[in-house]
This record gives structure tokens, C-alpha cells and sequence, in this order.
């Protein structure tokens, strides 16, 4: 994952709401539409769900008399530290693309749910196959030489997908607010925010979950020392201080053979 | 009088059985979930998702007995004694070649501790487990911790069982008879609890 590594820059300023990369994944990974009912807003689905990899997130913001929305793409941002990676213990069912980003392999998962918890982002959903489901960055359509369905539909540009080294650069010259271009070792979607990422619902210090740390660091060495030298421990006590002998039997029984 | 007094009855050595079984069985369904590093141990039950499937019905059965067994025992484990606090000083002698003699009851002040950790890890793994069993019904960080909490309990409770099984068959001769008899030889129960040999044999001459 260096040079090679491709991404996506999401310029949330272009964005306009049209949602038409909501549709346009949906139509190539052939996901059933959701039913959703009217809460009073446009945002709509009002949340990711195992058949929508992507969405526009409607953010109102009032200041004074003035209104104004912030539309962001919210998706899995293909961490470079994943988390959902980290926990997963299906080899292959969750696995990094050429390209550097996290599709899956449903038939490998085994519905441990163990990613939903382990993302920092909440982002996977299991879905009534109970198979885990997100966006996959349409490593079908990349890997045939097409741009991703959601970006080659996008009539503004606010989606980009190209080279990360590019649009990194290109991100830091817009001089804006730059997310996610060296958290959990790079974000393969970067986003260039006009405000604070908490606005967008973005946690501004994206990092693993301290008990998947705990876990997956601290407690696998240290289980594999506390095993193994609980084994050594006891068969080490056992040539050294030795087994409690019931020794008056021994001297009991001699007495019985030789009476 | 024969040689042989009864140390448990067939109601706990059968509980301890099920107990020992269900809970190898999870050991073995669970570590391909605690790493990677054990994923071969699914092929054991045909691979992941019937692995988990056992886990979690193989969970219940251990949760049920596990607590039944120390139901069973608690009034003799929840009671620390002058002999037993003497017992934790001298770390039941095993660090000594030629240990003293410690008046142990029916159970020694390790055995006594060993069986409360059990008990209340049982139920902190009931808990925690049940929590990961429905992971989006609960706060995503109640099911972080609950899984930490998992593996940790797990993992003490495994070196728990080593030094058990190591006591309780090579390390003490004479021993694994009660869990497979009931009764153990007089000559052991005198040597490793006397005071509980004191109280049973004087019921003996009463009755």
C-alpha cells in the first residue's frame, strides 16, 4: 500500500445533494431500494443500511436568520489501520484491494459482528443474509478499468477517485479543512470539510477502539505468555518441588507384601 | 471402616463432568474468535459459523452447570478460617519440598479461592458473552468492553484450569479418584484435609 495506493476525495463544497451516487451504487451492486418514511427532512435514507453503501448526509445549519446545508458522502472511508480488519476472524471475508481499499467476501463471513463494533466510523451493517455489507469501493468495476459507480455518476465532481499522493496534494492546496489524510495510517476517502469534521458527525481524532487496542495487542501477546507459561510453570514445579506423594501407603503396601 | 471415604457424590462429579466438557468445548469453538492466530480450530466443528453456533448453546450449558456446581459448593468455599489465611501465607506449602502441615478443611483456601473466582468468572462470562451474542442491541462501547472483558476472563480462567488439572492429577496422587469414584483414600484425606477427614470420620464413629 504506498505508491500504488489509489483513494477518493470527496470535496463536500461541490456537493449539491442530488444523491445521484446513492442511486448509481445501488443500480451496479443491484441493492434493493429501503423504505423510509418522511421525518421532515430531505436527508433520505436517514441512515447507511446493508442494501445503501453510501448516502448523503443532510446537515442543517442555522446561523441567525441564514440557513444553509452541508451535504457529505458518508461511506466506509477504507481506513489504512482498520479496525473491522483488525477483529475480523474470517481470513479473507473482509480483504485489502491492489488499490488499498476493504472489500468483502460474503461467503467467507461468519456473522461474528465483530467489525460493526470495531469501526470507528459505525459503518458495516449486516444485512438479512446476515453477512456483513458495505461499500466496497466497486473493486469489480476498478478492477475492469472503470471508475467507481458512484464517482463516474457524480455530476459535480465532489467525488474524485484517482492516485492518493495526487489528491492528497490537491486537497492541501484547496486550503481548507483536510480529514483523514494521516489518521488510522490514511484514510482511502478523503474529505475536504468547510468546518469542523464533528459538524459532518465525523469523530475529529478517528482512532482503533482503546478495547480492540487492549485486545488485539496487549492481550493476544500476553495470553500466549500466560499459557504457555502456565504449562512450563507446572510441569517446572512438578520436577522441582515435586508431587505430594501419599507416602505412608507406599511404606503400607511394602509392609502388606512382605507380611 | 474400608479404606475409602466419599468425597463427592455422583450428583457434583457429574456436574463437575459437564462442566469440564461444555467448557473445553468452548475453548475450542472460541479461539478462532479470539485470534486469528487459532483459526484452524473451526475445521474442528466445520468451519466458523457452526463454530459460533456451538458457542453460543455450549455457552448456556456451561453457564447453567458452572453455576450449579457452585451453588453446590458455596457454603464450604465462602468461609476463611485461621487454618486457611495460614494456608495463603505459606501458599499451601507447594513451594516448599517438605511442606508444614496446614489443617485444611474440605476444601484448602486455594481450592476455596479458585472455586469463588470460578463462579463469578462464569457469570462475567455469561454476561459479557450474551452482550457480543446481540452485538447491535447494545451501545457500541458496552460491546468493546463486553468483548475485551471476554477474552480477558478467558484467559485467566485457562491458566486457572492448567494449574487446576496439574493439582488435582499429577501434582497431588490420589486425587483425580474423587472426581471419577467419589471417594478418595483415607491416607489422602487425612494427609491433604484433616480437618475435614477429623470431621467425617468422627460423624462415622457417631452414627
Amino acid at each position: 500500500m504506498a505508491e500504488s495506493r489509489m483513494a477518493f476525495l470527496i470535496d463536500t463544497s461541490r456537493c449539491i445533494g442530488c444523491r445521484s451516487c446513492q442511486v448509481a451504487c445501488k443500480q451496479w451492486n443491484k441493492l434493493d431500494a429501503d423504505k423510509t418514511v418522511n421525518q421532515g427532512t430531505y436527508e433520505n435514507p436517514r441512515d447507511l443500511t446493508p442494501n445503501l453503501y453510501n448516502r448523503i448526509r443532510f446537515i442543517e445549519k442555522t446561523d441567525g436568520d441564514s440557513f444553509k446545508w452541508l451535504f457529505m458522502n458518508e461511506r466506509c472511508v477504507h481506513c489504512g489501520d482498520a479496525g473491522c480488519m483488525k477483529v475480523c476472524p474470517s481470513p479473507g471475508a473482509l480483504y485489502r484491494t491492489r488499490e488499498g481499499f476493504i472489500a468483502f467476501n460474503a461467503e467467507k463471513c461468519i456473522a461474528c459482528k465483530y467489525c460493526v463494533s470495531a469501526c470507528p466510523f459505525g459503518v458495516p451493517r449486516y444485512g438479512a443474509d446476515d453477512k456483513v455489507s458495505k461499500c466496497h469501493l466497486c473493486f469489480d468495476r476498478i478492477g475492469a478499468g472503470m471508475f467507481p459507480a458512484c464517482a463516474k455518476a457524480c455530476p459535480t465532481q465532489t467525488l474524485q477517485y484517482g492516485p492518493r499522493s495526487g489528491l492528497v496534494a490537491k486537497a492541501k492546496a484547496a486550503k481548507k479543512t483536510v480529514y483523514g489524510e494521516a489518521d488510522l495510517a490514511g484514510l482511502g476517502v478523503l474529505y475536504l470539510l468547510d468546518d469542523k469534521p464533528e459538524v459532518y458527525g465525523l469523530p475529529a481524532n478517528p482512532s482503533i477502539p482503546t478495547a480492540v487496542f487492549l485486545w488485539k495487542d496487549v492481550l493476544k501477546p500476553l495470553g500466549l505468555i500466560g499459557f504457555w507459561g502456565s504449562i512450563v510453570g507446572v510441569l517446572t514445579h512438578y520436577i522441582t518441588f515435586g508431587p505430594r506423594k501419599l507416602e505412608e501407603e507406599t511404606s503400607e503396601k511394602g509392609g502388606d507384601a512382605h507380611g | 471402616m474400608g479404606n475409602y471415604v466419599e468425597r463427592f457424590n455422583a450428583r457434583e462429579r457429574i456436574l463437575h463432568w459437564v462442566v469440564m466438557l461444555s467448557f473445553f468445548t468452548l475453548v475450542f469453538s472460541g479461539l478462532g474468535l479470539y485470534s486469528r492466530l487459532f483459526h484452524g480450530y473451526f475445521n474442528l466443528f466445520g468451519g466458523g459459523e457452526a463454530a459460533i453456533f456451538i458457542h453460543k448453546y455450549m455457552g448456556v450449558v456451561f453457564l447453567v452447570s458452572s453455576i450449579l456446581l457452585f451453588l453446590n459448593h458455596f457454603r464450604e468455599m465462602n468461609s476463611f478460617d485461621e487454618d486457611d489465611r495460614r494456608w495463603f501465607k505459606l501458599l499451601g506449602g507447594y513451594l516448599d519440598r517438605d511442606p508444614e502441615h496446614i489443617n485444611s478443611g474440605k476444601f484448602n483456601a486455594g481450592q476455596k479461592a479458585y472455586g469463588l473466582f470460578m463462579g463469578i468468572a462464569t457469570i462475567l462470562l455469561g454476561v459479557t458473552g450474551f452482550i457480543s451474542w446481540f452485538p447491535t442491541s447494545f451501545p457500541i462501547g458496552i460491546v468493546r468492553l463486553s468483548l475485551l472483558l471476554h477474552g480477558t476472563l478467558f484467559l485467566i480462567f485457562i491458566m486457572f484450569v492448567i494449574v487446576h488439572a496439574y493439582l488435582t492429577t499429577i501434582g497431588n496422587p490420589g486425587t483425580l479418584e474423587s472426581m471419577i469414584y467419589g471417594s478418595v483414600r483415607r491416607i489422602w484425606a487425612k494427609k491433604h484435609h484433616p480437618k475435614w477427614y477429623k470431621e467425617i470420620s468422627g460423624q462415622e464413629k457417631s452414627s
